[in-house]
């Protein structure tokens, strides 16, 4: 795996000339009869009629080109276009009736993997209201099941399936993390605690594997902004902590929707009133929209919030007090899952305007902002793609510049990981920050209310 | 479980003043009650780094640096995992057991609390402890543990070391299923959903094949359709049967063996329960999206849930199908296909009474705990409220219930509720 990512290194980042193995192994196995049955078994058996609607609709006007963050970084590219995207793809398959080259498979998994980040921003510009998304996550769903998915993403399914979260985090090393964290806490706080199992609690937070892996200080600062808010809250001790959700990026539905379940299923047998979920973008729409709807739920069956809601709440009622506005420039990245997907894109510039001094619009903004270029679970598709990111990436770069802030302040973990990337490859001078790292440096260490028990 | 006639079923009332509690520690977890209502116990932190028990006001002789997972078992005894010096154990009314670990978690124990058991972690290796012994093989890793009710205990172990990234090595089947620590030969790429026969002597589980491909395994013998996916089967029949619930052309099914056994489809079919050895089968179903209910031998109940069920159990007697539903935001309970409507913000599945007539249960509604029986709520209302019971005869209710830093342990006639 180091070779060929020192090998695609040295290369033009050309997503072209990359070599991802999981995607050469899984199309050295495939035989044409494979190819073209899996193919057709989704076409006819799985796509429902929004697939044919949009199929059947699309004129190729173009008008969704220019929303596109990758066509515009790509010096408008033709075959980037959102409607190109589907044309080389979907269309290509539906054309030969299945029977397509490994050649246009190897394309499908770049395309749809890599050079579409699931955002959902064409959507709003097209007359019809086309969702190439969906088609996208239509393509991954094949070339799940012709196994050809790019190797660092399946590696992170294969996570989840056998784990229920992302990053391999064994049962005991989650919890040794959170008494881990609960104990350095105790040095701002001597009775703070992060409650694992309390039945009856009002809230379960849940965060994505990434944190206990490698930023446990973010659930820090989260259970010293609990303690600080007197909130009632847990977190479990078993799977179903991890909110995130790859398969749902992979077209591994299956999975997707049997983390889903764990997900709520934690939650109602603490019988909690309400789920908050930490500053994740894709984990919203995993727990929110995509895996609760593939196991038959249509809505969240336990209440569900997203950090940015949840630490409004605090901070508009008062139970977290600012002690001193934070001084630097920033700016908002507003995530496309919480603010196209949700609408949160307002509550979070209330949020910076109470916590910051200075604050610098980006543009475009709210709904209509441009993707963080990681999303879609093309940051997880790993280092061979890294290269070719950053091209498509150009536009959001210059989004970002254009502000000059010094601090970029997103509520999402894969933006943060994938805006953290363009940061350091332009050498653009930002710091990348989540609200709950702001939050946690200007707010007032006092608790809000205490129990009458002290119980934490 | 000790004898629930030998319980003190005629003292009307009994209290444990907690509040004081918080000044004879640095600070008090949240409480913990005993069966029987007898005793009441926290965690209880008296220093730094330095953690006790505190059950009816008594501390136990040893201090821990860390405890955790603190619970009553059946018989009355209190359980707890704690460590000190970097080994942790567990704690059972305030004696530990002998042999140590470098993690333990996933507390469990059989229904009449003679089985202790959990999940440990030594030396980077993995397996179970039961009753202070530990199996003998210890494996990469380690999820999905369970005890049969006699004791037995299996989980999904990793018995193939996987690289980083190795995908290639994950579809190669890395998994298998250990019962008392002995893994079986065959390993699969995943296993979920473990289930032991009423005797302990047979495990069924979810098998992933590859990629696409799920089943169902009993001990060795794989069923030979493959599905969409499954849920966690269970056995019937004088477990000579396995039922479970499987996915094909996008629809959900019930499975006996290998062939099914409902005719009907669901958009989702799971959580089994089994009167009788499997006389009674139900399970919670969609039948259209979004739309939730009780499906019990292929006739669905007419009755219809927007939001979740959480849990579905037959009484003892099988008369009563007892679901704990949410509906529009809010939980309640249905009976048979009858909702209470009692409409709580949070709800726990009920206890029943031998004679199927008494159900009782506890409730949050607008920040205030209540115990509600029959669907009818008690007029007191409390802070915190614990499982309830009912008598023997079937005439009384002991509620357990803390109310201004006081623990109360009540009994109620019937008709003081009803
Ligand atoms: S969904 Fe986003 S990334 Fe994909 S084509 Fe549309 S705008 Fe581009
Ligand atoms: S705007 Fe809509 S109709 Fe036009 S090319 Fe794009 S997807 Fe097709
Ligand atoms: S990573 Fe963030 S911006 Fe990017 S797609 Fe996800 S939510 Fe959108």
């Amino acid at each position: 795996m180091q070779d060929t990512i020192i090998e695609n290194e040295k290369k033009k980042p050309d997503g072209k000339n990359v070599i991802d193995d999981g995607v050469e192994q899984g199309l050295a196995k495939l035989t044409p009869e494979r190819i073209s049955s899996v193919i057709n078994q989704v076409l006819t058996k799985e796509v429902g009629p929004r697939f044919k609607a949009y199929v059947e609709t699309c004129m190729r006007c173009g008008l969704c080109a220019d929303a596109c963050s990758i066509f515009l970084s790509n010096d408008r590219g033709p075959e980037f276009s959102p409607a190109a995207k589907v044309k080389q793809t979907i269309l290509e398959m539906i054309k030969k009736k299945g029977n397509v080259s490994k050649k246009v498979l190897k394309d499908a998994v770049r395309i749809s993997y890599t050079e579409c980040n699931v955002c959902k921003r064409c959507s709003m510009y097209c007359p019809f209201g086309i969702d190439i998304a969906y088609m996208m996550l239509q393509v991954r769903r094949i070339c799940h099941k012709l196994e050809i998915t790019p190797l660092y993403i399946q590696d992170t399914v294969n996570s989840h399936s056998a784990t229920m979260n992302q990053m391999w985090v064994k049962e005991d090393e989650w919890i040794d993390t959170l008494q881990w964290q609960e104990e350095d806490a105790r040095e701002e706080f001597e009775d703070l605690r992060i409650p694992l199992d309390k039945d009856g609690a009002d809230i379960m937070y849940s965060v994505i594997a990434p944190e206990p892996k490698f930023q446990a200080g973010l659930i820090y600062q989260t259970a010293v902004i609990m303690h600080a808010a007197g909130i009632d809250w847990t977190m479990p001790s078993f799977p179903g902590w991890d909110n995130s959700n790859m398969a749902m990026y992979t077209g591994d539905f299956e999975i997707s929707g049997r983390i889903a379940q764990a997900h709520y299923e934690a939650a109602a047998r603490l019988h909690v009133k309400k789920i908050v979920m930490g500053e994740c973008g894709h984990a919203f729409r995993s727990v929110y929209d995509v895996g609760n709807r593939w196991v038959g739920w249509s809505m969240p069956p336990v209440n569900l919030i997203h950090a940015i809601d949840f630490y409004h709440d605090l901070l508009t009622s008062g139970r977290i007090k600012v002690k001193e506005k934070y001084k630097k420039t920033v700016t908002l990245h507003d995530p496309c899952n919480v603010s196209r997907g949700r609408g949160l894109h307002n509550k979070a510039r209330e949020m910076v305007n109470i916590l910051c001094e200075s604050f610098i619009e980006m543009t475009p903004n709210r709904e209509h902002n441009y993707c963080c270029g990681a999303g879609g679970g093309v940051i997880n598709c790993g280092p061979p793609w890294k290269g070719t990111r950053m091209v498509n990436n150009r536009e959001k770069k210059e989004q970002l510049e254009r502000t000059g802030a010094e601090v970029l302040i997103a509520p999402c973990h894969n933006c943060h990981s994938g805006l953290e990337d363009i940061v350091e490859h332009y050498g653009i001078g930002m710091e990348v920050k989540f609200f709950g790292d702001i939050i946690y440096e200007v707010m007032e260490k006092t608790v809000y209310k205490k129990n009458n028990l002290k119980e934490g | 479980m000790k004898d629930k006639k030998m319980w003190d079923w005629e003292t009307p009332r009994k209290e444990i003043p907690i509040k004081e509690w918080q000044d004879r520690f640095v600070w008090i977890e949240e409480p913990h009650v005993s069966c029987d209502g007898e005793k009441i116990a926290s965690i209880v932190n008296t220093d730094e780094a330095e953690f006790n028990v505190c059950c009816n006001g008594e501390t136990w002789d040893e201090i821990f640096e860390k405890a955790w997972s603190l619970k009553f078992l059946p018989d009355g005894r209190l359980a707890v995992l704690v460590s000190n010096d970097e080994e942790w154990t567990i704690c059972v009314d305030g004696i530990s057991w002998e042999k140590r670990f470098d993690y333990i978690w996933d507390l469990k124990n059989t229904p009449d609390g003679s089985f202790i058991g959990a999940a440990v972690q030594k030396e980077g290796l993995y397996g179970m402890v039961v009753n202070d012994t530990i199996w003998d093989s210890l494996y990469e890793n380690i999820s999905g543990t369970i005890l049969s009710n006699q004791g037995a205990s299996a989980a999904v172990v990793q018995v193939t070391p996987l690289g980083q990234g190795d995908i290639e090595g994950f579809s190669q089947g890395i998994f298998s299923i250990a019962v008392n620590g002995i893994a079986h030969p065959e390993s699969f790429m995943n296993i979920w959903d473990l289930s032991f026969d009423s005797k302990g002597k047979q495990i069924a589980s979810s098998i992933r094949k590859n990629r696409v491909d799920y089943s169902i395994i009993k001990n060795d013998a794989l069923w030979e359709k493959n599905f969409q996916f499954s849920w966690k089967p269970e056995f019937i029949n004088n477990n000579n049967s396995v039922i479970a619930p499987v996915r094909q052309n996008g629809k959900w099914f019930l499975f006996k063996d290998d062939m099914p056994l409902w005719d009907k489809s669901y958009e989702q079919l799971w959580k089994l329960a089994l009167h009788e050895d499997g006389r009674k089968i139900a399970a919670i179903v969609s039948d259209a999206f979004g739309k939730w209910t009780v499906c019990e031998n292929d006739t669905a109940w007419g009755l219809h849930f927007d939001t979740m069920i959480s849990n579905l159990f037959y009484s003892d007697n099988g008369d009563s199908l007892i679901a704990t539903v949410k509906n529009q935001g809010y939980w309640d309970i249905a009976v048979n296909g009858k909702s209470w409507n009692i409409r709580a913000d949070k709800l726990w599945d009920p206890v029943v009474s031998s004679n199927n007539e008494i159900l009782a249960t506890r409730m949050e509604k607008d920040g205030r705990f209540y115990l509600v029986v029959n669907g009818k709520v008690y007029k007191d209302h409390f802070d915190r409220i614990f499982e309830p019971a009912i008598s023997p005869g079937n005439d009384k209710i002991l509620l357990k219930a803390v109310k201004n830093g006081i623990y109360s342990r009540q009994i109620l006639t019937l008709d003081k509720v009803l």
